[in-house]
């Protein structure tokens, strides 16, 4: 017989005003397994606490139950407070009758005090088999892998290097500064992108504590947070080959971005007409001095025709997304452009004007107002060669006017996708991507740089179309939490994951299958499933597909769900 | 040198860069001006664009900031005074009464059930009452009352005392000064957020004269489960159901005569997010959006306003609104839709401003304690904005947030845990460094 205490919450009003938590007391006291049973109005106050940890030295309890809210909100709170009066926190849990009971059945109180009391009930039969875990501790090592060398990965390796651990990054080119270096400046300083980056290169090249491995990707990963091994391989800077083993404690994936194939976009004339380029090859000419001319004579364009959204923004062509950035560096070409031709002229097609960011709406004015770049609203249809002319046929839908612009040079800003190894990599990581291939982030509001396997963890385009201040923002951010889990000496897991039980094993392998974070395998020589208790996320994909019920969760087990089912009413 | 950190504002923002410092074992000092902490993420009532419910996801970390060992919360609280440098900052700040125990407050509500005073709840933007002695809302952290002494009948010298009598905790002190507490930290977050525009440029679409005219803020706590109406949409006017309903985008932004010329970045999202949660409530209504741009750049933005205009019917229209005033119960609304040129006037049940994102009235003040730059509007400004965007001219102070200039959430979010880095690489550098000079000191012992 258990000696169980119930602690029932009345959280202010929201669940006292619907649940009548005196008979509920009353009710469970009389169980013979709960050996004390009370109420109080905010059992999470400091009070309330202190309520908890002096019944279980009081009347001896070996098991807690707090009924208040999910558990999401409070199990820890509880937990720790029960350690911290001698009992095992695991066998303390929350009956949530306010989520799942006041709140939803608010207009039937007689109700809702049943259902309270048939909850608690329930729980009780869980917490009566609940065994006494201790939490697992596994080792850590304290270096990190950075996955790209663009201006994301080099400031998420650049930041944890600074805080004194060791950081390895690769490259798959064999130099460092990603698609950055192939830019001729950023918004606000039309010149200084080889300057800013090249001084980055450097403190990365000359950092102690980076080991830089250019030329090569990433081909293998085995182990999970805390312990990867990572296998990296490829030719190298100098075909001298790069084969390396490595160990690892966390893993920043910083792959950025690739541009859309231009030969795909051939209603813009892409891959056809040669003076039609994508932005990345304007920015290619814009940052030698001398050099924005056109590839088909060489000539110095005049009338220059910017298309946005070329591409982008478009459903059937299988990118539904805005590619973010481009919006802001059409401005900026352009007004680049009226820089290096004085007397050229710019066009800009546009659907929206997305200038979103601090000083960045003023930016497009001043693109529009003082460099007298024609912004035009409205999609093109049709971009042809008439003599040495580009003809771009479009609407203005503001005066609902056709147009027509006989161009020396068209730049499309063409989408911006997930680089091309993203794929590959995500499956050698076991993270997942969404459904454009950029890496899928843990919670879209609040996880921002986490992916959803521990220990890996996201910086830059990789994740979406970014510029470089949010990048720069995010990567120092995915830094931090590397720092974070870099800060314990070993590493805590909860002990609430799947284990076997051996004697109903046959070994058959469905759960190996059926587990989607490779926690699962057969054992050599033992012949039985085996749990790697650090990868297990504790989904349960592995109980439902074990035919003996040899899989089970540590306290959820099939035997305590069913007590819990048999006393439902 | 100081291992510990100090956070301003415990917002979205504030809250996630101390518990990225916290979490790395560093203690932390969070000073949050108002009574509670979450910000406005606090009063959202879903989230774009997965309509995730703000409260859901925020209250798991609200609660674990309030009960985090490593982090000392302090509420009712401002920086008065910074001195000092990176690595050993020694901050003075001054802690308003609450003339309330918080160690005793059980939140039992009994204190606020006698007070004979109401007056406007500013959590929910006025839409509600609350008591001179309240809980900003049920799920606030921390779960403490707190005695208004601007709405108390009197306390110097006591008037009424009716709370103090109600109380059996005896947790209310009406004798309660503000206090000075001093801490030293050795690098600082600045996360003070935003507010919402209330200028001419706001007023001229009738905010203030019409009741069913409103803002962003406002129409969140309408919508709100836990909302002064329950979630249930209706006009504050007639407690009628709007039928159709205008929204108002850029209203203060981009509008360098009359307003402000940057833009406020959030309201296309939230606009959309705005038209399809009505919908949910009021299905067969009738939605209306002006706007100059849609501005929907971000994972999933731009397929969440598609599915607002095309699963939700949203009309958007592209133009400014020139006028609105009252008609016959109504709210009229003139406007001019560009695209089509033609004069547009709708007869709405309601109407709802996206105003303009300002930056928080307190930001000049400690811009000026902190020695940190702010802009022509008031936002704080990096001096290399692009390369080094949470770094202040200042070593050791970091900004994060709409602090910097208006931003949603997954970006505050980002940007606040890529400020706790900058925190967490000059602590764990000072402490490797110890380590070395500790070893070295042992490594003459053993030589000798």
């Amino acid at each position: 017989m258990s000696r169980i205490g119930v602690f029932v919450c009345h959280c202010g009003i929201n669940i006292a005003s619907t649940v009548d938590v005196e008979q509920v007391v009353e009710e469970l006291g009389q169980h013979p397994e709960v050996v004390y049973a009370t109420d109080y109005k905010y059992m999470c106050s400091n009070p309330g606490q202190q309520l908890v940890k002096d019944a279980i030295a009081e009347h001896d309890l070996d098991g807690v139950i707090v009924a208040a809210c999910s558990p999401l909100m409070h199990e820890k709170t509880f937990r720790r407070t029960a350690s911290a009066a001698g009992l095992n926190p695991y066998r303390c849990e929350m009956a949530n009758i306010r989520e799942q009971c006041s709140w939803v059945h608010q207009h039937e109180p007689a109700y809702a005090t049943e259902k309270a009391g048939e909850i608690i009930r329930t729980v009780v039969e869980r917490v009566s088999r609940d065994e006494e875990l201790q939490p697992f501790r596994l080792p850590l090592t304290k270096r990190a892998l950075v996955i790209g060398g663009g201006i994301a990965g080099m400031q998420a390796a650049l930041d944890i290097a600074n805080a004194d651990f060791p950081v390895v990054l690769v490259e798959r080119e064999p130099h460092l500064g990603g698609k950055m270096a192939q830019f001729s400046g950023t918004y606000l300083n039309f010149t200084a992108a080889p300057d800013l980056l090249e001084r980055k290169v450097q403190q990365v090249l000359d950092h102690p504590n980076i080991q830089v491995l250019m030329g090569a990707k990433v081909t293998g990963v085995e182990g999970y947070v805390g312990n990867f091994e990572v296998e990296v391989t490829g030719r190298g800077v100098d075909e001298e080959g790069v084969d390396e083993e490595l160990s690892v404690g966390a893993i920043v994936v910083a792959t950025g971005w690739d541009p859309y194939p231009l030969g795909r976009l051939s209603e813009y004339g892409g891959g056809q007409i040669l003076d039609v380029v994508d932005g990345l090859t304007f920015e290619g000419m814009l940052r030698d001095g001398d050099g924005i001319r056109r590839l088909s004579d060489g000539r110095v364009p005049r009338e220059v025709v910017f298309v946005q959204c070329a591409g982008s923004r478009d459903p059937e062509r299988g990118v539904p997304y805005c590619s973010k950035v481009c919006c802001m560096y059409v401005a900026k070409q352009a007004m680049m452009f009226k820089e290096r031709v004085p007397n050229g002229q710019a066009y800009v097609f546009y659907i929206d004007i997305r200038s979103a960011g601090k000083g960045y709406d003023e930016y497009v004015q001043r693109a529009m107002e003082n460099h007298d770049i024609l912004y035009l609203r409205g999609k093109v249809s049709k971009v042809f060669q008439d003599g040495d002319k580009v003809l771009v046929w479009g609407a203005d839908t503001l005066s609902s006017r056709p147009v027509e612009v006989a161009a020396d040079l068209v730049v499309l800003a063409t989408p911006m996708t997930p680089s091309r190894q993203a794929v590959d990599l995500a499956q050698t990581l076991r993270v997942g991507v969404d459904q454009n291939g950029f890496f899928s982030e843990a919670h879209p509001k609040l996880r921002p740089v986490e992916s959803l396997t521990a220990g890996v963890f996201l910086a830059g385009a990789a994740q979406g179309p970014k510029d470089i201040p949010e990048t720069v923002s995010q990567a120092s951010g995915a830094a931090a939490k590397v720092l974070q889990l870099f800060s314990q000496d070993e590493m805590i897991q909860e002990p609430t994951v799947a284990c076997v039980i051996e004697h109903f094993c046959s070994a058959c392998g469905a759960c190996v299958e059926a587990c989607p974070y490779g926690a699962r395998s057969i054992h050599p020589v033992w012949h039985v499933a085996t749990v790697n208790a650090a990868l297990c996320q504790n989904c349960g994909a592995c109980v439902v597909a074990c035919p003996n019920k040899a899989s089970q969760i540590c306290n959820w087990t099939p035997t305590q769900i069913l007590a819990m089912a048999d006393v439902m009413s | 040198m100081n291992y510990r950190a100090l956070v301003i504002g415990a917002g979205i923002g504030g809250m996630q860069a101390a518990l990225d410092i916290a979490d790395s074992g560093f203690e932390v000092v969070l000073v949050e001006q108002s009574p509670s902490i979450g910000g406005h993420m606090a009063q959202l009532s879903e989230t774009f664009p997965t309509l995730d419910c703000s409260q859901c996801i925020l209250t798991p970390r609200t609660v674990e900031v309030g009960q985090h060992p490593n982090i000392r919360l302090l509420t009712l609280s401002e920086v008065v005074s910074v001195e000092g440098e990176l690595g050993n900052f020694r901050v003075r700040i001054r802690r308003h009464p609450r003339y309330v125990i918080e160690e005793k407050c059980t939140a039992c509500g009994d204190c606020a059930k006698v007070c004979p005073v109401v007056v406007p709840n500013e959590f929910d933007r006025g839409l509600a009452a609350r008591r001179a002695i309240y809980i900003p809302h049920p799920q606030a952290v921390p779960a403490v009352y707190r005695l208004d002494p601007d709405a108390c009948l009197g306390l110097f010298p006591l008037a009424c005392g009716k709370c103090g009598e109600a109380c059996e905790r005896q947790a209310i002190n009406y004798d309660m000064a503000p206090e000075i507490v001093e801490v030293d930290v050795g690098a600082i977050v600045v996360a003070t957020g935003y507010e919402l525009y209330q200028d001419e440029a706001v007023m001229a679409y009738a905010y203030m004269d019409h009741p069913d005219v409103m803002d962003g803020l406002e129409f969140e706590r309408l919508l709100s489960a836990s909302g002064p109406t329950s979630g249930e949409l209706i006009r504050p006017s007639d407690g009628k159901v709007p039928r159709e309903v205008v929204f108002i985008q850029c209203a203060g932004s981009r509008n360098p005569e009359h307003g402000l010329p940057y833009c406020s970045k959030i309201c296309c999202m939230y606009t959309a997010k705005h038209a399809i949660l009505y919908k949910h409530r009021v299905p067969d209504g009738q939605v209306y959006v002006f706007y100059i741009d849609v501005r929907a750049g971000g994972k999933g933005y731009e397929e969440f306003v598609t599915r607002a205009m095309e699963e939700d019917d949203t009309v958007y229209i592209r133009g400014r609104v020139s006028k609105v005033f009252s008609r016959d119960g109504k709210v009229v609304v003139w406007g001019v839709d560009t695209l089509t040129e033609r004069k547009v006037e709708i007869a709405a049940d309601m109407v709802v401003v996206a105003a303009a994102i300002v930056p928080s009235a307190g930001n000049r003040m400690l811009a000026g304690v902190l020695g940190v730059d702010v802009d022509e509007f008031g936002f704080y400004t990096a001096p290399d904005a692009e390369m080094t965007p949470v770094e202040s001219g200042v070593p050791g102070v970091y900004l994060a947030g709409a602090c910097l200039g208006p931003q949603d959430i997954p970006e505050t979010v980002a940007q606040a845990s890529g400020a706790a880095a900058k925190v967490l690489v000059f602590l764990e550098a000072q402490k490797a460094k110890e380590r070395r000079k500790e070893r070295a000191k042992q490594g003459v012992g053993s030589r000798e």
